[in-house]
C-alpha cells in the first residue's frame, strides 16, 4: 500500500474537513470536492495495488475493476452535487448579498424562547 | 369470545362519544351496554364452569410478538370486578352528573375507554399486551383524572398520574425485557422461576412498575392528588380497578420471582410501608374522599404485603381481600360522592348527623365500613380472618414482620374506619341535605350489599375466589373462605383488632382534626416534573443551537473517535512509499493545491486549486490502472472549472472576511480526522480479507456483458439500474441548476 496515495487521502480529509466547517458556502463546497476526492482514493487503495487497465483479453494481470467502477459512480455523484451547491451559493448571494452559512433560524428561536423563560422566571421570584 | 367483547367496548367508545351530543346521561347508559353484556357472560360462564380459553392474534411473527390473552379463573374474576363494578358505576355517574354537565361526550367515552384498557389488562397473557393496556389504562386515567380541565390543581393533578405512572410504566417495560429474556417466554401462564442478578434488577423494575401503579409509598403521593378526579372515576379507578393493577402484576409475576429475596424484601418495604403510612395519612386528613384514598394505600399495602411473602395461604388471602375490597371501597366512594353532591362539602368538620338525613348512606357506608375493618358478619370479616391466619401461620422472620405490620395496619384501618364513619354520620350539627338521587343509591346499595350477601352466600364466593388463588398457586386448594372460623387464634387476634381499632379511632374522631397541607411527596413531583419541563428547552437551546459549522465538527469529532479503534492496529509491514515515483509527485501536488486552496483568499484561485487537484487525481489514476476514471476525471474537472468560472461571475471576487473564532478547533478536529483515516485505511491494508475475484469479473464481463472493457460492463449491466439512478441524479441537478439560475436572471431583469 502506497504511503504516496495514503498521504494524498490525509491530506484531502484535513483540508476538506477544515473547508466544510467554514461559513462561506463556496468555501464548503470546495472542501466536499476535497472530500470526494478523497473517498475515491480510498476505494482505489483499498482495492488493491496498481496493475494493468481491466480489460479482458490481456496477458498481463489486471487491477481491481471493482472499486473503480465504484468510484466512476463517486466521481459523477460529487460532480452533480458540486455544480448543484455552486448554484445555491449564487442565489444565495443574490439575494442576501453573500455566501454565508446563517445559524438555523428555527433553532435560535427555540434558544431564545428558553432564555426568554428564564428570565421571565427570574422577573417573577 | 374475548375478541367479540373487546370489540364490543371499543364500538361503544365510539357510540358513546356520539351520543355525547344528546347528553350525558344517554351516553353513559350507552357506554353500560358493552360491560353489562361482558359481566353477564363472564357470570354465566363461571357459573357454568366453562374451561379456561386462550386467544392470540398474530401481531409480529418473526419477533414471536402476539396479543395473546386468557380467560383463567383469576383473569374471571377481575372480569367480573372490572365490569360488573363499572357497570354500577356508570349507573351511579348518571345521577352523579347534571343532566346539562359538560363533557358530555368525552367523559363516558373516556370511562369506557378505560374499562376496554383494563379489560385487557386483566386478560392479557402475554407480558406484552399486559404491558401494553397497562400504559392505556395510565392515559385514559389521565383524561378521567383531568375530566374539569379548566381547573389548574385538576390538570397538575392529573399531570402529577400521569407522570408517575407512565414513569414505572418505563421500569416496567425494562423489567418485562430482562424477564422475556431470563424466563425465555412472554407467557405470563408458562412463567418460571428465574435466578441470577439480572432476574433480580427484572424483579426491582417490574416492583417499581407495579408500585407506582397501585400507589405505594413512595410513589403513592399521585393518588390523593387524583381525587380531584369526578367520585364515579374514584369509585371505579382507585378502589376496584386501575390501582389493582399493581397488585395483579406482582400475583401473576410471582411464579417467576417468588424465589428471590430482593423479590420478597422489596415488595415487603413497599407494602408494609405504604400499609401504615396510608392508614397513618386516612386518620389524618380531614376531606372524606382523600380519608378513603389513603386507605386505599394502606390496602394496596396489604395486598402486596401478602403476595411478597408469597405463601400459599398469603396469595389465597390477598385475592380474597382484593375481591372484598373492590366492593367496599367502591361502596364508600359512592357513598362520599352522594354526600359531597347532597350537602356540598367533603370537609368532616362541616357533616354530622347524617344518620338522619341521609339514612340509606348512612347503612350502606356502615355495611362498607365494616366490612373494610374486617367485622363479621360480612365479606371483609372473612377475607381478612385469611390474612391473619395466614400470617399467624407464617415462622421465623417473617413471621416477626408480617405478622407484626399486618395486625398493627389492622388495628389503624378499624381506627380509620372509625373515625370516619362517627365524624360523617355521628352526632353533629346535623347538615341540610338535597333531594336523594335513586341513581346514585342504586348502586352504592348494591355494592355494599354484594358484601353482605357475600358473607351469606360464601359458597358462591369461594367459587369465584378460590380458583382464582389456585391459578397463581396450587397449594391455595385447601384454602377457602369461612363464615366462621371457630375459636382460634386467629379470632381472638381479630377481635383483638377490632376492640383496640374502634377505641383508637373514636379517640381521635374527638380530637379536632387541624387542616393539613398537600404532602411534601406531591409537591416534590410537581417540582420535578416542572424541572424537566424547564430542563428540556434549554438544553435543546444548548445542543441545537443552529449553527453548521458547530454540527460538522461535532459530528466529524464522534466519526474519528468512532475510527479510532479501527486505527490502532495493524502492522506496517505491507507500506511502501510509492507504487511509482510519479505517484509522489502529484501526491504532493495533491496536498500542497489542497493546502493552497484552504487558505487563499480569491475565488478563482481557489476554483484553480482545485482544477490542478483533478488534474493530478487523473494522473494517479493512470497510474494505477484506471483509464476510464481518468477520463471521467478529467472531463468532470473541466467542467467544474467552468462552473466554477460562471457561478463565480456572480459572486464576490474574494471569500468574505469572517471574524472566526475557532479556527484551532477546526484544525484540529480536521487534522485529526486526515490522521484517523490514513491509519484506518493502512491497518485496512495489513489484513485484505480475501483475493479480489477479478478473474470471475473478468469472465463475466465477456460472457455476460459481452464487453471487454470490465469496468465498463459492470457499470451499463451488472449495475445498471444504479448507472440509471446515476443520470436520474444529474438530470434533476441540471432542471435545479438552471431553474435557480433563471430565477436569479429574471429578477436582475426586473
Amino acid at each position: 500500500m502506497s504511503i504516496s496515495l495514503l498521504a494524498s487521502i490525509g491530506g484531502l480529509t484535513t483540508v476538506g474537513l477544515y473547508l466544510i466547517t467554514a461559513r462561506s458556502l463556496s468555501r464548503i463546497i470546495l472542501g466536499f470536492s476535497l472530500l470526494g476526492h478523497a473517498a475515491v482514493l480510498s476505494l482505489l487503495v483499498a482495492g488493491g495495488p496498481p496493475a494493468a487497465a481491466p480489460i479482458a483479453g490481456g496477458d498481463a494481470p489486471i487491477a481491481n475493476p471493482l472499486p473503480q467502477a465504484l468510484a466512476l459512480t463517486a466521481i459523477v455523484i460529487s460532480f452533480g452535487l458540486t455544480l448543484f451547491l455552486l448554484a445555491l451559493a449564487a442565489r444565495q448571494q443574490a439575494l442576501t448579498g453573500d455566501d454565508l452559512v446563517e445559524d438555523d433560524l428555527e433553532d435560535q428561536r427555540i434558544a431564545a424562547s428558553s432564555n426568554e423563560e428564564d428570565r421571565s422566571a427570574a422577573a417573577s421570584t | 369470545m374475548i375478541w367479540v367483547f373487546l370489540i364490543a367496548h371499543v364500538a361503544g367508545v365510539g357510540c358513546a362519544a356520539v351520543a355525547g351530543r344528546s347528553g350525558i346521561r344517554t351516553a353513559l347508559g350507552v357506554a353500560a351496554i358493552a360491560p353489562t353484556l361482558t359481566a353477564m357472560w363472564a357470570g354465566v360462564s363461571m357459573a357454568s364452569g366453562a374451561p379456561p380459553t386462550t386467544s392470540t392474534f398474530p401481531w409480529v411473527d418473526g419477533l414471536g410478538l402476539a396479543f395473546r390473552f386468557r380467560t383463567d379463573a383469576l383473569a374471571m374474576m377481575m372480569t367480573l370486578l372490572v365490569c360488573g363494578i363499572g357497570v354500577l358505576v356508570f349507573v351511579y355517574a348518571i345521577g352523579y352528573f347534571a343532566p346539562n354537565a359538560g363533557g358530555a361526550s368525552r367523559f363516558p367515552a373516556s370511562l369506557l375507554a378505560f374499562s376496554t384498557s383494563m379489560l385487557g389488562l386483566v386478560w392479557a397473557d402475554s407480558a406484552w399486551t399486559l404491558f401494553i393496556f397497562w400504559e392505556l389504562t395510565s392515559i385514559t386515567s389521565f383524561l378521567l383524572v383531568g375530566h374539569n380541565n379548566t381547573d389548574a390543581a385538576v390538570r397538575i393533578a392529573a399531570r402529577r398520574a400521569l407522570m408517575i405512572t407512565g414513569g414505572g410504566g418505563l421500569a416496567l417495560l425494562a423489567g418485562l425485557l430482562l424477564l422475556e429474556n431470563e424466563a425465555g417466554t412472554s407467557t405470563l401462564t408458562d412463567l418460571t422461576p428465574v435466578q441470577g442478578s439480572a432476574a433480580n434488577v427484572a424483579a426491582v423494575l417490574v416492583l417499581i412498575g407495579a408500585a407506582t401503579k397501585s400507589a405505594q409509598v413512595p410513589f403513592h403521593v399521585w393518588l390523593p392528588g387524583a381525587m380531584a378526579a369526578p367520585t364515579p372515576v374514584s369509585a371505579y379507578l382507585h378502589s376496584a380497578t386501575m390501582v389493582k393493577a399493581g397488585v395483579l402484576l406482582i400475583a401473576v409475576t410471582g411464579p417467576a420471582f417468588t424465589g428471590l429475596a430482593v423479590w420478597k424484601a422489596v415488595g415487603l418495604t413497599f407494602g408494609i410501608a405504604s400499609m401504615l403510612w396510608g392508614a397513618v395519612g386516612a386518620l389524618r386528613h380531614r376531606d372524606a374522599k382523600l380519608i378513603l384514598a389513603w386507605g386505599t394505600v394502606s390496602q394496596l399495602g396489604l395486598l402486596v404485603t401478602l403476595l411478597s411473602l408469597g405463601t400459599a395461604k398469603s396469595i389465597f388471602a390477598a385475592v380474597s381481600i382484593l375481591f372484598a375490597h373492590a366492593l367496599f371501597k367502591a361502596a364508600l366512594f359512592a357513598v362520599v360522592g352522594e354526600i359531597d353532591i347532597r350537602t356540598g362539602t367533603r370537609d368532616i368538620t362541616e357533616l354530622g348527623g347524617l344518620h338522619r338525613t341521609m339514612p340509606i348512606a348512612f347503612a350502606v357506608a356502615v355495611a362498607a365500613g365494616m366490612s373494610m375493618a374486617g367485622v363479621p358478619p360480612l365479606l371483609g370479616f372473612a377475607a381478612k380472618e385469611a390474612a391473619i391466619e395466614a400470617v399467624l401461620g407464617l415462622s421465623g422472620f417473617d413471621a416477626v414482620v408480617g405478622a407484626t405490620a399486618v395486625i398493627f395496619g389492622s388495628v389503624l384501618t378499624v381506627a380509620y374506619t372509625t373515625r370516619f364513619l362517627i365524624t360523617v354520620f355521628g352526632p353533629g350539627p346535623t347538615t341540610k341535605v338535597a333531594p336523594r338521587r335513586i341513581a346514585m343509591t342504586i348502586p352504592a346499595v348494591m355494592l355494599a350489599g354484594a358484601g353482605v350477601l357475600g358473607f351469606i352466600a360464601m359458597g358462591t364466593v369461594n367459587a369465584i375466589v378460590r380458583p382464582a388463588a389456585i391459578e397463581l398457586n396450587p397449594k391455595a386448594e385447601v384454602y377457602e373462605l369461612l363464615r366462621w372460623p371457630g375459636i382460634t387464634t386467629g379470632l381472638l387476634t381479630s377481635l383483638g383488632i377490632v376492640a383496640v381499632g374502634l377505641a383508637l379511632g373514636a379517640a381521635i374522631a374527638r380530637r379536632a382534626t387541624p387542616r393539613i397541607p398537600a404532602p411534601v411527596g406531591a409537591d416534590g413531583a410537581d417540582a420535578a416534573i416542572d424541572g424537566v419541563l424547564k430542563f428540556a428547552p434549554r438544553l435543546t437551546g444548548r445542543v441545537q443551537h443552529g449553527s453548521l459549522p458547530v454540527y460538522l465538527v461535532t459530528m466529524a469529532g464522534v466519526a474519528t473517535l468512532a475510527a479510532l479503534p479501527l486505527a490502532l492496529d495493524g502492522s506496517t509491514d505491507h507500506l511502501v512509499a510509492w507504487d511509482h515515483p510519479l505517484q509522489a509527485l502529484l501526491a504532493l501536488v495533491i496536498v500542497a493545491s489542497a493546502i493552497a486552496g484552504a487558505f487563499v483568499g480569491s475565488r478563482l484561485g481557489a476554483a484553480l486549486t482545485l482544477g490542478a487537484i483533478g488534474t493530478a487525481m487523473s494522473g494517479v489514476f493512470v497510474l494505477h490502472g484506471a483509464p476510464d476514471l481518468a477520463l471521467t476525471q478529467l472531463l468532470v474537472e473541466t467542467v467544474i472549472v467552468v462552473g466554477f468560472v460562471i457561478g463565480l461571475g456572480h459572486l464576490a471576487r474574494r471569500f468574505p472576511e469572517v471574524e472566526n473564532t475557532w479556527r484551532l478547533t477546526r484544525l484540529v478536529v480536521s487534522g485529526l480526522g486526515g490522521l484517523i483515516i490514513m491509519a484506518a485505511l493502512a491497518a485496512a491494508g495489513a489484513d485484505p480479507s480475501g483475493t479480489p475475484p477479478v478473474g470471475d469479473l473478468t469472465a463475466g464481463a465477456v460472457e455476460v456483458g459481452g464487453g471487454k472493457n470490465v469496468v465498463n460492463v459492470i457499470l451499463t449491466d451488472l449495475r445498471g439500474l444504479d448507472t440509471l439512478g446515476e443520470v436520474v441524479v444529474l438530470a434533476v441537478v441540471a432542471v435545479g441548476i438552471l431553474a435557480l439560475g433563471s430565477t436569479t436572471a429574471r429578477e436582475e431583469v426586473q
